[in-house]
Order: C-alpha cells, then sequence, then structure tokens
C-alpha cells in the first residue's frame, strides 16, 4: 500500500532532520543531548498525525507530497538550528502547529475532499483581502500591523500577558485562500473566458468583461507592492493570477498581456521606490556597492563558493555571515555546508513537489480539482523560483520565503495545509 | 485542457534547469574565485573553521595552537606564537594555501574528529574522543633559537640532529617567512610577495636546496677508500703543488695554492686535516667510480631520504658515466663537478659517523598526545641505511677530530667536548663558494651521553661574501650550536 511508503520515507525525513542536528551537535562539541531526540520527535509527531489523518480520509491520496516537503523541512530545519538554536525551537512549535492545522483542514475535508471548498469561494476572496490589508492597522491597536526591513507584511498581536506578541504574516494564508478563490471563480467562468471573436490580426483578444478579474487581480497585486513595499509576494500574487487564467483558458494572450503588466510595473517599481532600485542595482553590481546594497548577495556568492562540492560540513561554514540566512538566504547557507550536492538535492527536491502537483492537475477530471492542484503548484514553484532566482542572481532579489526550508511560522503552516490540499485533491481520482 | 498546464510545467523545468546551472556556476565554476577572494572574509579572518591540535616543542614551547573567534565559537583561528622560526618545520594550515610542513603530514592527528565524517560521528556515539590530538616535537627550542640567530640574515641552512635516533634538534632555513602572514586578513597578498621573493623563502633549504658539498664529501671519499682497503689513514700519497687529471687539461689545486704542507710525501690523515684537494683527487681516482658511487649511495645519495617533511634527494652520477671521464672522479671525490646534496643529507653523513656507520630515519614528531595530555603515540627510532662498517666510521671519527683540534675546523672546537667535524668551501661558477661545516660531539660518546650531529651551509659565503670559506663562516655558527647543546651558550659565543 502507497501509505506505507509514504509512513517510511517520512520516518527517514524525521531521521535526517534528527541526524542534522546531531551533526551540528558533534560540530560544536555538544555531543548528542536532547535537542536531537526533541527534533526526531517533533517531525515524527507533526508528520505523524497528518500520515495518520491520510491514511483514514485519503488513503488512495499522492504518497509522495509530504516526504518530500518533510524532507525539505528536515534540511531547512538543520541549518536553522546551526545558525541560531533559540529560532529552531521556535520553528520546531511551529511544525507541531502546523502538523495540528493540516490534519484538522484534513478532518474538515473529510467527507466530500476538496470540493467543498468551491462554495466558499467568495469567503476565501474576503478573508485574503482581508488578511493582506492587515499590515496596514496602526501601531496603536492591539492587532497592528509592523515593519520589517523596508516592508510591511508583518502582523502583530499584542497578548495581554507580559510584552509577548503573536506575530505573523498574513500573506502567506492569503495566497492558498486566493488559489481556492480563483480555482472556483475559473472553474465556473472558463469556457466563457476562452470564447472570443475579437481579433487583431492574429491574435485574438480577451472580451473586456472577462478581462475584468484579470486587472482587478493585478490592480491589488500593485496595492499590495505599493502600501507594504512587498514585492515578493506581489509578484508572486500577479504570477499565479496569469498562469491560473492561462490554464483556465489556454489563452497565450493572458500570458503576454501579463508579461507586459509586469514589465511595465517593474519599470514603475523601479522609478517609484528607492528601495526596489537599490534591489536592481545591487543584483547587476553586487560588487560595486559591497559595504551596503551588495552586501547581501555577495556575502551568499562567497558562502555558495566557499561551499564547493560537498560543503564545509555541518556547523564548520560560516553561512552566519549572510544577513537573512536563516530566512530567504536559506539555500546559501545550504550551500554552504552542505555543498553543491545539497544545492541539487534541494532543486530536486522541488522539482519533484511540482512534478507531483502538476501530474495530480493533469489526470484531474473534475475542472475545479484541475484548477485547484494547478494553482496550488504554481504557488510553490513561482515562490521557490523567486527566491532561488534572487539567492542565484537570476533575478533581483524579492523578499519571500523559501517553502518548507525558511524560518517562519506562517509560511511553513500555510505551505503544509496547501501540500494537504494537493494530497486530498488526488485522492477522489484515483477511484 | 492539460495542454496548458503541460505548458506550464515545461516552462517551470526550464527554469529549474537554469537554476541547477546558476548554482553549477555559483558553487563549481566561479567558486574557486569567491572562496579565495580577499573580501570574503573567510579568507581575510584566517578562520579554517576546524580546530586544530596543539604542538609544541620538545622543551614545551607552543608553536602552534587554535583559538576560538571570540564571536563564533565554531571557527578557530590558527596561530604560530613563535613566528618565522618554525616556518618550515611546523609549517602552516591555512584555508588560501593549504597544509604545509608538520601541519600537513599530521593533519590526521591535528584535526578534531567533531564533524560530519562518517567514523568522527562514530567515534563521538561510542563515546570516544573526538577531541584534536596535540604533537610533541624532537626540535628543542633554546638549540632551535640559537641556530636561527647564528645564521642571522645570511642565506643558508643548518640541520641538527640526534645521531642515535634521528630524532632532528633543530631545523633552521633562512630567508624565512611568518606563518602567521597566510592566515591574517593580507593573506592573499603576503602569500604573492613570498611567492615572488627572489630569496626564496618559502623553500625549505635544510631539506630541499642542493649544493654541490665540496670538502665535506671527503668523509663520504675517505670512507670509500676504507671500506675498500684502498687506503688507511696512515698511507702516504705524493704532495704536488697541483694535480694534474689525465687526459685534460684541468688541474686540481688546494684551497692556498700550496702543496698539502711538507715533504714530498703527506698521510692521508694530514690531508683530511688540511684538506687537501690534490691528494683527495688522487684518491678518487685509486678508489675508482665504482666503489665511490657506490659508497655515497649507502649514504644515502641517490635516494629520496624517508623523512617525514619529505626532501629532495642528493645526486652522484652513476658510476657508468665516469668511464670515459677520469677527471670526473678526482672532481667528484672532492664534492665538486656534479655531486649535489642537501644540508639533511650532509647532516645525516656526519651522523652516520657517529653512530658506527649507521643512519637512522630522521623524524620530527616524538609524541602524539590526546586532550587530556596522555600519550598514546611515541617515535620508534628507526635504521634506514648502514653507510659504513664500523671500524672506518671509527677511522673518520679520529680525522673529523683532527680537523676541529688542529686543522681547518678549528672555530668549531668548545672546551671540554670532543667535538668532529669536516668543513667545506663549495666553488660554484660565477658566484661566491657555499661555506659548509658538518660534524658531531663528542666523540665516543657513552651510551647515555648526549650526543647532536649537524650539517651548516652558508650560501655564497653569506656575508663574508668571495672571501668565505667553510672554517671561517660556517664552522663558528656550528660552534655556537655545539655550545648550545651542551649547555655552554653564552651571549657572547
Amino acid at each position: 500500500m502507497t501509505r506505507n511508503a509514504e509512513a517510511a520515507l517520512l520516518a527517514a525525513a524525521a531521521i535526517v532532520a534528527a541526524m542534522g542536528v546531531a551533526l551540528v551537535n558533534f560540530a560544536t562539541g555538544a555531543g548528542l543531548d536532547a535537542q536531537v531526540a526533541l527534533t526526531f520527535l517533533v517531525f515524527g509527531v507533526s508528520f505523524g498525525s497528518i500520515h495518520m489523518a491520510l491514511r483514514r480520509w485519503a488513503p488512495e491520496g499522492n504518497p509522495y507530497l509530504f516526504p518530500i516537503a518533510a524532507f525539505l523541512s528536515a534540511i531547512g530545519f538543520t541549518e536553522i538550528y546551526r545558525l541560531d538554536a533559540g529560532l529552531a525551537s521556535i520553528q520546531r512549535w511551529s511544525l507541531l502547529l502546523a502538523g495540528a492545522v493540516t490534519t484538522a483542514v484534513l478532518l474538515f475535508l473529510r467527507d466530500e475532499g476538496v470540493v467543498v471548498l468551491r462554495r466558499y469561494r467568495y469567503l476565501f476572496l474576503a478573508t485574503a483581502v482581508l488578511l493582506l490589508l492587515l499590515p496596514l492597522l496602526p501601531e496603536t491597536w492591539a492587532l497592528h500591523g509592523a515593519e520589517v526591513n523596508g516592508s510591511r507584511l508583518w502582523v502583530r498581536l499584542e497578548l495581554p500577558m507580559g510584552n509577548r506578541a503573536l506575530s505573523f504574516q498574513p500573506g502567506e494564508i492569503a495566497k492558498v485562500l486566493l488559489t481556492i478563490f480563483l480555482a472556483s471563480y475559473l472553474a465556473d467562468r472558463h469556457v466563457a473566458m476562452a470564447q472570443t471573436d475579437r481579433r487583431i490580426g492574429r491574435i485574438r483578444l480577451p472580451e473586456p468583461r472577462q478581462l475584468g478579474p484579470l486587472l482587478i487581480a493585478a490592480g491589488a497585486s500593485f496595492a499590495v507592492l505599493i502600501y507594504q513595499r512587498d514585492l515578493g509576494a506581489s509578484l508572486l500574487l500577479f504570477t499565479l493570477f496569469l498562469a491560473m487564467v492561462y490554464v483556465a483558458t489556454g489563452r497565450a494572450a493572458y500570458l503576454v498581456t501579463g508579461a507586459a503588466l509586469i514589465a511595465a510595473g517593474g519599470y514603475f517599481a523601479h522609478r517609484a521606490f528607492d528601495h526596489v532600485q537599490r534591489r536592481v542595482f545591487a543584483w547587476l553590481h553586487p560588487f560595486d556597492d559591497f559595504a551596503d546594497s551588495g552586501y547581501q548577495i555577495v556575502q551568499s556568492m562567497f558562502a555558495m563558493g566557499s561551499g564547493s562540492l560537498t560543503g564545509s560540513g555541518l556547523g564548520l561554514g560560516r553561512p552566519d555571515l549572510i544577513p537573512a540566512a536563516s530566512t530567504d538566504f536559506i539555500f546559501a547557507s545550504v550551500a554552504e555546508e552542505m555543498g553543491f550536492a545539497g544545492s541539487i538535492a534541494v532543486l530536486v527536491a522541488y522539482a519533484l513537489l511540482v512534478a507531483a502537483g502538476l501530474g495530480i492537475a493533469i489526470r484531474s477530471r473534475d475542472v475545479f480539482r484541475k484548477f485547484l492542484a494547478a494553482g496550488l503548484t504554481i504557488v510553490i514553484a513561482v515562490q521557490a523560483i523567486l527566491i532561488l532566482g534572487g539567492v542565484l542572481r537570476l533575478l533581483p532579489v524579492t523578499g519571500i520565503t523559501l517553502p518548507f526550508m525558511s524560518y517562519g511560522g506562517s509560511s511553513l503552516l500555510a505551505n503544509m495545509v496547501l501540500v494537504a490540499l494537493l494530497v486530498r485533491a488526488s485522492h477522489g481520482e484515483r477511484t | 485542457m492539460n495542454r496548458p498546464i503541460r505548458v506550464l510545467a515545461m516552462g517551470i523545468f526550464s527554469v529549474f534547469a537554469l537554476l541547477v546551472a546558476a548554482v553549477t556556476y555559483h558553487q563549481v565554476i566561479v567558486g574557486p574565485e569567491y572562496r579565495d577572494d580577499p573580501r570574503n572574509v573567510r579568507v581575510a579572518t584566517g578562520i579554517t573553521g576546524r580546530e586544530r591540535g596543539t604542538i609544541i616543542t620538545a622543551d614545551g614551547v607552543v608553536v602552534a595552537v587554535s583559538e576560538a573567534d571570540p564571536n563564533d565559537p565554531l571557527s578557530f583561528r590558527r596561530q604560530y606564537p613563535e613566528e618565522a622560526l618554525y616556518g618550515h618545520t611546523v609549517g602552516y594550515s591555512t584555508l588560501l594555501f593549504g597544509n604545509h610542513g608538520v601541519e600537513a603530514f599530521r593533519s590526521d592527528d591535528l584535526v578534531s574528529n567533531r564533524d560530519a565524517t562518517i567514523s568522527g560521528v562514530i567515534a563521538a556515539l561510542l563515546g570516544g574522543d573526538v577531541r584534536p590530538k596535540g604533537l610533541r616535537l624532537t626540535i628543542e627550542h633554546n638549540l632551535q633559537t640559537a641556530a636561527r640567530e647564528a645564521l642571522g640574515d645570511q642565506r643558508g641552512a643548518i640541520v641538527a640532529l640526534d645521531p642515535e635516533t634521528g630524532a632532528v634538534l633543530a631545523m633552521v632555513s633562512t630567508p624565512d617567512f611568518d606563518p602567521n602572514s597566510l592566515v591574517g586578513a593580507a593573506a592573499a597578498a603576503a602569500g604573492d610577495s613570498l611567492t615572488d621573493d627572489p630569496g626564496e623563502p618559502l623553500l625549505n633549504r635544510a631539506t630541499e636546496a642542493l649544493y654541490p658539498p665540496g670538502s665535506t664529501f671527503k668523509v663520504i671519499t675517505s670512507s670509500a677508500a676504507f671500506e675498500s682497503g684502498v687506503a688507511s689513514t696512515g698511507t702516504a700519497f705524493p704532495n704536488p703543488v697541483e694535480l694534474e687529471l689525465p687526459g685534460s687539461t684541468a688541474t686540481i689545486s688546494n684551497f692556498n695554492g700550496q702543496a698539502c704542507g711538507p715533504g714530498a710525501e703527506v698521510p692521508l690523515s694530514t690531508a683530511f686535516i688540511n684538506s687537501c684537494n690534490t691528494i683527495f683527487g688522487m684518491l678518487g681516482m685509486e678508489v675508482g667510480a665504482e666503489q665511490l658511487v657506490g659508497t655515497a649511495e649507502s649514504y644515502g645519495f641517490n635516494s629520496e631520504i624517508p623523512f617525514e617533511l619529505g626532501s629532495t634527494a642528493s645526486s652522484i652520477p652513476p658510476a657508468a658515466s665516469f668511464e670515459v671521464d677520469e677527471p670526473g672522479v678526482a672532481q667528484s671525490a672532492i664534492g665538486q663537478r656534479d655531486v649535489r646534496a642537501t644540508p639533511l643529507q650532509m647532516a645525516l653523513a656526519a651522523a652516520a659517523v657517529a653512530n658506527n656507520g649507521e643512519i637512522m630515519v630522521p623524524y620530527l614528531v616524538d609524541e602524539v598526545f590526546n586532550a587530556e595530555g596522555v600519550v598514546e603515540e611515541s617515535a620508534e627510532p628507526v635504521v634506514w641505511l648502514r653507510a659504513t662498517t664500523p671500524s672506518a666510521a671509527d677511522a673518520l671519527a679520529d680525522l673529523m677530530e683532527g680537523v676541529v683540534t688542529s686543522g681547518t675546523g678549528r672555530r668549531a672546537s668548545v672546551p671540554g667536548i670532543r667535538v668532529a667535524g669536516k668543513t667545506g668551501t663549495a666553488e660554484v661558477p660565477d658566484a661566491s663558494p657555499h661555506a659548509w661545516f658538518i660534524g658531531f660531539g663528542p666523540v665516543a660518546a657513552g651510551p647515555e651521553d648526549p650526543q647532536i650531529a649537524l650539517a651548516v651551509v652558508v650560501e655564497s659565503g653569506g656575508d663574508a661574501g668571495e672571501a668565505a670559506t667553510g672554517g671561517t663562516v660556517a664552522a663558528p655558527i656550528a660552534q655556537t650550536v655545539f655550545q648550545e647543546f651542551f649547555g655552554l651558550g653564552q651571549e657572547d659565543g
């Protein structure tokens, strides 16, 4: 039974995480301590409960998606632990929370599967928009937005007890909700949207009325960009809209129009925002402003170069020199300490994840499921490509997390739920 | 309806292929460039990222130690507290230039096993000690310091070792370099300037430089004569002012241009003590190429010395090449022509005489100790070669003692100690001669007496230039080293 393979692979991922922690401990001289067992336990409990939920409620679901996610989480967690043991213990709580929420989502979908979500599309849209607007709440409120590194994409909830605050990135949750909304909306409208008689020469133009949602989506993305200065999230959302509309209509015109809008938006952003200008400059000429704007990208290049083929070994490199080493630049940290071999393993894991996700979309006969599976996979793919492209200097750096690997609870939670939806979507089609 | 998904899949996988290409570019293609970039802190601070064991001298002076980076306890910086003094022997361990010297050949002991290697993990799981081990060298710090000071800013080398065990007591090569400069902030620039320096400070002259051994080679020529029975110390030789070489216009004359002392005939002992080239030229031809080359090879010529630091083989051409070149035999017998030797080789020749004709394998590391200071491994002396017979060695010891008491090596004498030696002034075309002294002491040491054998070379005569001889330039340096070894070191000596 395929679920047995899943169980074995998940156990292997938990061992990878525990062994990674053990290796870091050997390098620091800490030796075997409670961290190793605790890590194994947390991976076991979190992915174990998801696995049990899948056995019960989606036994025919794809058995490889969660193991790949668990493997990436294990690699990322090891590197987070190496960089900052304090962050790692928070990340362990996030893993437990993500495991619980994902199990709850599977429980909620147990009878009808993902199709139940189709009914609540406007609720999801409203929630997503609300979440995206949350960071704009004034600082004086208990629930308020917060600016980190020039981008306003955080929400903080000041807790009554003591000076504690709970922060999260609502954009991460919003991306999943928006994908469900789009899949549902497009499942109803894709036939109408694909039919049109307007042409200029050989190019068939979409009906303006059908183009509406696309323009609204573009507008919303740029609004997010302008108010929150979150380049990565806005690019992700906009690319998601474009790709899903393309999947639904098969019209390359949407892609071309969208690409033109991205180019125009990029140009506008470059002219309007200092921080965008700095990032583009740092991308093109990292060494010219080595000490300032180019610092992060140069440190990342040094880290990857120093890692070479097999890496410095866990705990034996200096990834701590890279700003944001445990979040946006986690890939460079892994590249330094696990080398080219580790980098390629990570890239292959993402490629497998995308391949499995798109495979589910292709095999789905139900249109909503097809669009949902395609959309969710596109989210993972685009997000990975945006930040990996930034780290590897194919693109300017856009602050966005690397799915499963970066430190951050909101991101981990959202991506785990996302994979759960994919697996649940694949369950119904196998019967 | 699946076509757009397939198109997207192709697009996404194309981008992933680009990502793989980019990773390959950054980590494999230009990786080494980034790794060595002086702005890369990993290089600039010399942090190797690994803890390495401490290296101490025989008398406990720390010569290499790893210190934790105060900002990152996982990273260590290698330091060499004695700076240039041990640059050629202890060497260095750097990110930019790799490992060298003891740091290289004993790296397995020195590295921490606290790492990701399978053996390290297994050892740690089994509760083994994964901390790096330390090394105790055979070098005596005071002797090393005295030897280095005696050479001053002249180019050259000194090798001193215990003839009974092969333990290296001092090894100096000048000009030298500070290994700390290769791990410091300006490591790349320092490395370039050391490599480009015409004085070749990175070269360990003691083991790698080949010099004509000059008259110090007469020890081997005499050895060949004694072993073959061609001559003994009392054998009398004719005493010309100049030796005409057969089938050639070339001649061999003595250093002062005179005959070898008064009288028409002189015994071999007198010729050895006064280093007469004329008579050793004759002796060489009488011994013959076959025997001369054979004896030289039994002293270690034409073989690589099995020394941990590695060394260049000293050389003498094969006997066959002298068949039509008798003058070549005469010239080789006085350590000229194509005979070339490293200072280490000549120190071993002196050690052979001191040790009844046996040469021990030279070594630098006496003990390996664990992090608790408990000795885990001690060097075992091993015989390398039987260079000559005990009786020949005895006869040579007498001759060499004569050199120091009444011959060319008087300036190496140490009051109260029976020192033996042989000087050499090796002629080189278009340059000042190299000044040599090889020797040992005390002669006829009891089994408990500490003994030392050494070789001193001052390249191109050093400060004395053209006027340099082994007796005036190298012998006094040897004297300083002997004095220090026998506890007679003086501030003015």
